[in-house]
């Protein structure tokens, strides 16, 4: 198996068919990386924490999706923006070497950490060699 | 004055306008502490570093930064006068013994910002929260530059 087999990307998968999104929808940055045990994915979403978001796998496509909630300051008007607060939305379609019952996900300061456990079956084995 | 400006994250279909987006401001230094295959694996560096947003009042100007995933303890907030000096780096995060990077977007390295404020601001009362990623800088405007009403006396 290619380890680029293991997750790809699909850049079009922000473009929902049916109904029309409502606000600003943002691709996050992500790293990923693999050991013999799991594949690990972080991605940044600034503004975002463990309430206000979701990872969800269906048919191995893995989407990871959070609501920035920064509200803005009280009494104050806008006088520049770089950054629209919204939604952050990605999805990754995952190899068949994915445990999908074990993935574990947390947040911490806007960084998302999405643990994806291997199967057993393709799982990295040290074959002891007989003398 | 900042430009509007609604950050598109796609970074292919805008790559162009991402160049017309840059400004003296703000810079992204060196040091990215990138191996080969993150490299191969980042699809583009962002020219402005970080993110904010801008609010005032009469009272000062409240700044949010995107800075996900940072150490408080590596942001430097400088005031001085009329200018703000945001500086601090970001860690790359390491690959642990047996993993390999299969993509790494996420940048990092050293940053530094400043921002012209308008008008002088108050030092010593300079407050910053960091929250869910997000650096907060709430400047005071200094108190003789407060507008102040003027009580008119009857004759």
């Amino acid at each position: 198996m290619a380890k680029t087999e293991v997750v790809k990307r699909d850049d079009n998968s922000t473009k929902v068919v049916g109904l029309p999104e409502t606000g600003t929808v943002y691709i996050p940055d992500v790293d990923i990386s693999e050991n013999g045990e799991s594949v690990r994915l972080v991605a940044d979403m600034p503004g975002v924490d463990q309430q206000s978001v979701d990872v969800t796998v269906e048919n191995n496509v893995l989407t990871i999706e959070g609501n920035a909630c920064t509200p803005p300051p009280q009494g104050y008007e806008a006088l520049g923006r770089e950054y629209a607060v919204g939604k952050y939305r990605r999805t990754f379609t995952l190899s068949h070497a994915v445990d999908t019952e074990g993935i574990k996900a947390g947040v911490r300061q806007g960084v998302l950490e999405v643990t994806l456990p291997k199967r057993e079956a393709v799982k990295t084995r040290k074959i002891a060699i007989g003398g | 004055m900042l430009e509007l400006v609604t950050w598109p994250r796609n970074p292919w279909s805008i790559f162009d306008e991402l160049e017309s987006l840059q400004t003296d401001m703000s810079r992204m230094i060196a040091g990215q502490e990138r191996d080969q295959a993150g490299d191969r694996g980042r699809a583009w560096r962002r020219p402005t570093y970080p993110l904010m947003n801008v609010w005032t009042s009469a009272d000062g100007m409240v700044i949010d930064a995107e800075l996900p995933g940072v150490d408080p303890k590596d942001v430097d907030i400088a005031v001085q006068g009329n200018e703000l000096k945001l500086s601090g780096r970001v860690n790359a995060t390491t690959a642990a013994e047996g993993e390999t990077y299969h993509r790494r977007e996420r940048p990092a390295g050293e940053f530094t910002r400043t921002l012209q404020l308008p008008f002088r601001a108050n030092a010593g009362g300079v407050k910053a929260n960091y929250k869910n990623g997000v650096l907060r800088v709430t400047v005071p405007r200094s108190e003789e530059e407060k507008p102040r009403k003027i009580a008119i006396e009857a004759a």
